[in-house]
């Protein structure tokens, strides 16, 4: 895809199992780990597997889910915006929406989960909520789905077609959803450690919701260079040779050419993706420090693109960068940083994430 | 005993997976499933996997020792050997 022109961040927050951006910010500072070994089937058990939940909210389905309050205090500031208008439209990202409600009905017979079973479903019930006008695109593309909602969101901007547009994202783990990655073993009994040598791999999945405001020209930072690409190789698994990665990352790596960045990568936890990531950043951009939060937030699916891009700019905004918490050395790389790094010296942060089917996602965030 | 493990191995493999171009006794003991061979992928390794573990009541902990179990018929005998009840094994 080509490269849109850089557009502005105005204002962004995030909510994990460790709060908004500025605590969980704090959080990781601290080295804390929310993820929690409980039974990957809720209420019906099973194996203990690593799991980040919302303080407050349970991890077993609930009609009217139980996300729906969390996610209107997230929603809070933005309230009386006007959006969902033509000329600030709203793009609603998730990899699962609310899928789990599907499971729920399966598993209890109760009719009232399938008003929200469906993506379409649970966007307009939570533009209802939240007072968005019509103008509302859902959009889903696995774990890049919000990277390909601030894509689209800055081509409008670019188009001329809107004066400002939120990118807003949600993925609330469920049974469902923890169920299917436990049957590929990739969730396992075992904590995740991203880009740590180690014998076995295991991720952990966590609670993310988030949001971006875009504009043209105002705002404290500025998002350039982002890119997009699929492999094209497999549903599960990527090109042995890491060319998937690299061709991700060599716009990015063209956009930040002569500035010295500091990079948040992708890092789930899994041992061959962990390798190629890894390698793919130290090659495009060699000596620059990596960084990865899912060790402590778990994989928050298809919005940790937007999560994690309000925690890059709590670190651009503070100079402090939490490390790769969860996880100690050695590395896959000398340049992957356990401990918390300094933003102050450097220019920006490449942010990455991937996705099963083979796809890759990476941008550059700076102060504007 | 291996004999027969490795042949109700191969008529599962068979099944679950529904190879129609392939008799359970047409695979080999050493023949690689994942990758090559067969060229068995990660969703067929899914449903193997959820099926072995009904079959024998074993648990396969994570996508490395999956992978390392099925990297052959003879593998995946051995390792089943090593954690099934014996009284769930072929006799």
């Amino acid at each position: 895809m080509p490269l849109p022109p850089a557009v502005r961040l105005a204002a962004s927050d995030c909510l994990t199992a460790l709060g908004d951006a500025g605590s969980t910010h704090a959080a990781l500072l601290r080295g804390e780990v929310a993820l929690q070994l409980r039974p990957v089937l809720g209420a019906d058990g099973a194996e203990a597997v690593p799991l980040a939940v919302v303080p407050g909210r349970g991890y077993d389905e609930t009609a009217p889910p139980n996300w729906l309050g969390p996610l209107q205090a997230l929603a809070a500031p933005l309230a009386g915006g006007g959006w969902g208008t033509a000329r600030r439209p709203v793009f609603v990202t998730s990899s699962n929406f609310g899928v789990g409600s599907l499971y729920a009905y399966r598993r209890h017979g109760d009719t009232a989960h399938l008003a929200y079973g469906t993506p379409h479903a649970c966007v307009d019930w939570l533009a209802a909520a939240l007072g968005w006008g019509p103008h509302v695109t859902t959009v889903s593309h696995a774990c890049v789905s919000a990277h390909l909602g601030l894509l689209l969101a800055s081509r409008v901007l670019q188009a001329g077609l809107a004066e400002a547009a939120l990118v807003f994202s949600f993925d609330f783990i469920s049974p469902f959803v923890a169920g299917g990655f436990h049957a590929l073993k990739i969730l396992n009994a075992g904590m995740p450690a991203p880009y740590a040598d180690r014998p076995t791999g295991s991720i952990g999945l966590g609670d993310g919701a988030a949001y971006a405001v875009l504009t043209r020209d105002r705002g404290e930072f500025a998002l350039e260079g982002q890119s997009l690409h699929n492999e094209m190789h497999h549903f599960t698994a990527n090109r042995a040779d890491g060319a998937g990665f690299a061709a991700c990352l060599e716009p990015v790596r063209a956009a930040a050419a002569g500035r010295r960045v500091w990079l948040k990568g992708h890092g789930t936890g899994t041992l061959e993706a962990g390798r190629l990531e890894s390698a793919a950043l130290a090659a495009a951009f060699p000596g620059a420090p990596l960084v990865g939060w899912k060790g402590s937030l778990g994989h928050t699916l298809g919005s940790c693109g937007l999560v994690e891009l309000a925690l890059a700019c709590v670190a651009l905004r503070t100079g402090r960068v939490p490390g790769t918490v969860g996880a100690s050395g050695p590395g896959f790389q000398p340049a992957v940083a356990f401990a918390e790094i300094s933003a102050r010296d450097t220019d920006g942060v490449i942010c990455a994430s991937n996705a099963f089917g083979g796809a890759h996602a990476a941008f550059l965030l700076g102060h504007a | 005993m291996s004999d027969s493990l490795n042949a109700r191995l191969k008529q599962l493999i068979v099944t679950t997976l529904k190879l129609e171009d392939v008799t359970p006794e047409q695979l080999a003991d050493d023949e690689p499933l994942i990758g090559s061979g067969l060229n068995l992928d990660s969703i067929d390794a899914l449903e193997l996997v959820v099926t072995l573990e009904k079959e024998f009541g074993i648990k396969i902990s994570s996508s490395e020792e999956s992978r390392q179990a099925l990297a052959s018929i003879a593998h995946l005998a051995e390792f089943i050997r090593a954690r099934a009840d014996p009284s769930r094994l072929p006799g």
